[in-house]
């Protein structure tokens, strides 16, 4: 037994890259010839007729270059991701009907060799598409965009995270929250203006230069309209508490939904509001705090809004060091990488519902996957989390038949107490289905392309990766013990 | 299961499809000539009896066409996704996401008015709000307006539309707290970049002033009301809006310190277009058929004519000029044409801005003959004197003229030119109060 196990483990381990490649070849080839590249037809229509849907004279450049890029992306993955999920759900079922599998299996070619080439073939036929897609989508917004906009993708340094990243000082300079003012989205927090409070951030210094690039988009809120001839103003304060230091950079007007953006010399004179000396400081050695984020320690910048009872609105996300700009097309490939990545994803599940299921079921099964992975996961987090209104699906359909409000306290009787036991135990269901369907809107990067942003290794791609090589061993290993168990004959 | 032979059954089933498609054939034959509402088939005529032809409705759009066609009966259920996307974009304040999603949204619903009208209005009133800076909400009132307008041309018999589109050139742009900008702006748009100084053509390609455009708009809406029910409201209501435009205008030019010359002239036209041509207006009211602008010998006459008693014409007319309000913007404009009214609103401008400037020994002359003539004014046309917005600049003088004397350390003496007016509307100084506070004087 023992020697059937290491056999087993052997076979599976080191599988023959020549059988592998032969898998793979076949099945590209038998993909071709099932005329998957007929998408791009409908690829090719999309953007024949998309400047119909999309070009309004009025739109603001910046506007044109998020839809654009938007545009492409959502066409991609509407074209790709039916057309290799279809693909990979078919492929095995299709040759155990037709017998072919017969013949693949009757040769030295081990099962986990079949996933295995099933997967990188239809992997292949997803990468090819994908490599013209995203070409041809790269030279229409290249050619739609407006001659005087420039296409570029910003380098942010993003504030330490954790409590320290982003902290707040109440309207008399005491450490508190920021204010809520009322806004449906609360991902800002509101700073009083003319009084103490302020919002830090903490910026990790990993480089030197010359100059440092603050860049920022703040929210502003008036309480009442005051001078509609200015925006709000703004202004930030260089902070090094250890050292007694506070350098006021120049105030400027928040341009609202756009970006303000100022260069800090590494050199800075101020003056002692206290002492009215004037003296000059180093960004790097005298203002710098020491912090175990930065290589050269953390920058620590006050930000103050300088009018009276308005407010300025900030979250984390919202000022950041801006490192030099990387070229477009360095965003735009990570974005389609981020694609790629969710193509392996359904790829690699479709293979392997398909060796256990036929393709009916296997295709059903994936399209939940990327349905519940892509479109429902935020209200999976909601039902997780307790806070989706209306509670699980008994107390939904209670309330649905009752006529009852979702916000309406339910009575207290016994079916009740019933309904509520069964949601918690579907709940549990649900926490297993959360943690076994990957999250796909994290492979979603176009967003920071069509925002100018460049996608962030760490933050990012990185765990875009890991999810990817994560489900590919359980799944390769779950592919081969299947199709090992599975009666061919049973078609 | 028959006894009938491959061809046979073949044979029946082309002869089926043949006589079936004579029926078709007439019934849903496409119009030839869209001149000749006699041609195509029966469905075809009557699409082109009851407007209800695409190309009776607007132009047409191929790309709403193709939506719809490759949506085929899932349209409602699209939009009520691209609505919910609309609802988070707002929430989220994704403004570029908001207009093209509010794009898709009207591709499948181009003939829907009340989803032009809403849309329009979010992005001209809740959009724009959102905004710090001016210019910015004016780009969003603009695109509110032109998605408007972009809603009239695909439903051009819309009166609804029309007026709303109007609307939003008029009081928009006109009344809102930012309105000194946006009447700048109007006519010399903010964008340098891309209109160089000038006017945006989608909005005002005869660059005239907001006013005017909307009152343009309104008389389209007239004319589409006249062939389309409006459900805004009241008729006599409705049809006022062109003339109200222009009275409008002319207030406008004097809140923003023109008295004479053009101002006299659109207070002029004002009146003609007023009594003119809406006060000429043949409306229907519950028992009888009226206009509004008719002397005893009109009363007799519209009496006569309707077969009905002098005191129920009588009635109905006072019902429809006090809601209108007929009286007294009739008063208001024939007096605004005076050259004395022009120059009482001159002094007392030119007073409050010397005031402001703090040069009150000028100011206070200014004031006094201002007040002097307004009160022969109102002497004049004492129905005036009733009416908030009259009352408030005579009263707003007199405060001005009162805080100088205070300053210089005079007593206000016990009779002065506006005393009845300012004894009949103490009601209104607190607010004046605090708008004399607001402004820093």
């Amino acid at each position: 037994m023992l020697v059937g196990a290491f056999r087993g483990f052997l076979e599976f381990a080191f599988p023959s890259p020549r059988r592998v490649y032969a898998i793979a070849t076949l099945t590209f080839k038998e993909s071709i010839r099932k005329k998957a590249l007929l998408v791009f037809v409908v690829f090719a229509v999309l953007f024949m007729f998309a400047s119909w849907f999309m070009a309004s004279p009025s739109d603001r450049p910046e506007m044109q270059v998020r839809n654009y890029v938007a545009f492409v992306f959502i066409a991609i993955n509407m074209l790709v991701l039916p057309v290799v999920l279809l693909l990979s759900c078919w492929g095995l079922p299709e040759d155990i009907r037709i017998r072919s599998l017969h013949t693949v299996v009757t040769k030295p070619v081990r099962r986990n060799e079949v996933v295995l080439g099933r997967i990188l073939g239809f992997a292949s036929v997803g990468t090819l598409i994908l490599l013209i897609m995203s070409t041809v989508g790269y030279i229409w917004i290249q050619r739609q965009v407006s001659d005087n906009v420039d296409l570029f993708c910003r380098v942010p340094v993003y504030a330490v995270s954790g409590p320290d990243g982003v902290r707040f000082l109440d309207r008399s300079g005491n450490p508190g929250a920021g204010v809520n003012v009322g806004d449906i989205d609360e991902t800002r927090s509101f700073i009083e203006g003319g009084s103490k409070a302020a919002g830090i951030w903490m910026f990790p210094l990993n480089e030197k230069s010359d100059t440092l690039k603050l860049e920022s988009r703040f929210e502003a809120f008036r309480t009442f309209k005051g001078n509609m001839n200015r925006s709000l103003r703004v202004r930030y304060v260089l902070v090094n508490e250890e050292k007694s230091l506070q350098v006021p950079l120049p105030t400027f007007e928040v341009n609202e939904f756009g970006t303000n953006e100022m260069d800090v010399n590494r050199k800075l004179t101020w003056t002692d509001e206290q002492t009215l000396k004037e003296s000059e400081v180093d960004l790097y050695e005298d203002l710098a705090v020491p912090s175990n984020d930065g290589k050269f320690g953390a920058l620590v910048v006050h930000v103050q809004c300088l009018d009276r009872a308005q407010y300025l609105g900030v979250s984390r996300g919202d000022f950041f060091i801006r490192l030099p700009d990387r070229a477009f097309a360095v965003g735009y490939i990570k974005a389609v990488i981020g694609v790629w990545l969710k193509i392996l994803v359904i790829v690699i599940f479709s293979v392997t519902a398909s060796c256990f299921v036929k393709w009916p079921v296997a295709t059903l099964l994936s399209a939940s996957v990327i349905i519940v992975g892509q479109v429902a996961r935020e209200l999976l987090d909601k039902m997780l989390s307790g806070t989706q209104a209306g509670g699980g699906a008994a107390e939904s359909f209670y309330r649905l038949v009752t006529h009852m409000n979702e916000t309406t306290p339910l009575p207290a009787n016994p079916l009740i107490t019933a309904i509520q036991l069964f949601d918690h135990g579907l709940q549990h269901l649900l926490w297993m289905v959360k943690f076994m369907i990957p999250d796909l809107r994290s492979f979603g990067m176009s967003g920071w392309v069509a925002y100018g942003f460049d996608v962030p290794w760490q933050g990012v791609m990185l765990p875009s990766l890991a999810i990817t090589f994560g489900y590919f061993l359980p799944c390769l290993l779950l592919g081969y013990f299947s199709l090992y168990l599975r009666e061919l004959e049973a078609k | 299961m028959n006894n009938l032979t491959s061809r046979q059954r073949k044979t029946a089933c082309v002869v089926g499809i043949l006589v079936l498609l004579v029926p078709i054939v007439i019934l849903g034959m496409p119009a030839g000539d869209q001149a000749e509402a006699s041609s195509g088939g029966v469905l075809a005529r009557l699409r082109s009896e009851y407007d209800l032809g695409e190309s009776d409705l607007g132009q047409i759009d191929p790309t709403s066409a193709a939506m719809n066609l490759v949506l085929l009966g899932l349209r409602g259920v699209a939009v009520n996704m691209l609505r919910m996307d609309l609802d988070h974009y707002k929430d989220t304040k994704n403004w570029a996401e908001l207009q093209a999603t509010t794009n898709a949204v009207i591709t499948l619903q181009p003939h829907y008015i009340e989803v032009w009208k809403f849309l329009s209005w979010n992005m001209a009133y809740n959009v724009s709000a959102e905004w710090d800076a001016v210019p910015d909400r004016y780009y969003w009132v603009k695109e509110g307006g032109k998605f408007s307008q972009q809603g009239t041309k695909r439903n051009q018999d819309s009166s609804e539309l029309l007026w709303d589109t109007g609307k939003i050139w008029g009081q928009k742009i006109g009344r809102s707290d930012e309105w000194k900008y946006f009447r700048k702006y109007f006519i010399s748009d903010p964008d340098v970049e891309r209109f160089n100084g000038g006017v945006d053509d989608a909005i005002n390609p005869e660059q005239k002033d907001n006013y005017l455009v909307a009152k343009d708009w309104y008389t389209k809406a007239n004319t589409a009301e006249e062939k389309n029910v409006q459900h805004i409201m009241m008729r006599a209501l409705f049809r006022s809006y062109p003339a109200r435009s222009q009275l409008d205008y002319a207030d406008a030019l004097q809140r923003e310190g023109q008295f004479t010359g053009v101002t006299v002239a659109a207070w002029q036209q004002s009146f003609d277009e007023w009594t003119q041509s809406y006060g000429k207006m043949l409306f229907r009211t519950s028992e009888c058929e009226l206009y509004m602008e008719a002397n005893e010998d009109d009363v007799r006459q519209m009496a006569a004519d309707n077969g009905v008693s002098e005191d129920i014409v009588r009635d109905r007319l006072r019902f429809l000029q006090n809601t209108t309000n007929y009286r007294y913007w009739r008063t208001r404009s024939a007096s605004e044409a005076q050259p004395e009214t022009a120059e009482a609103h001159q002094l007392i401008y030119e007073g409050e801005q010397l005031y402001k400037s703090g040069e009150l020994a000028e100011a206070l002359p200014k004031l006094q003959r201002g007040m002097g003539l307004y009160a022969t004014i109102l002497e004049r046309h004492p129905e005036l004197a009733i009416e908030d917005l009259t009352a408030e600049e005579g009263m707003w003088a007199v405060l001005l003229w009162q805080k100088i004397l205070e300053l210089q350390q005079k007593p206000i003496p016990e009779t002065f030119p506006l005393k009845g007016l300012w004894e009949q509307h103490k009601g209104l100084l607190p607010e004046l109060e605090d708008r004399f506070n607001r402004l820093g004087l």
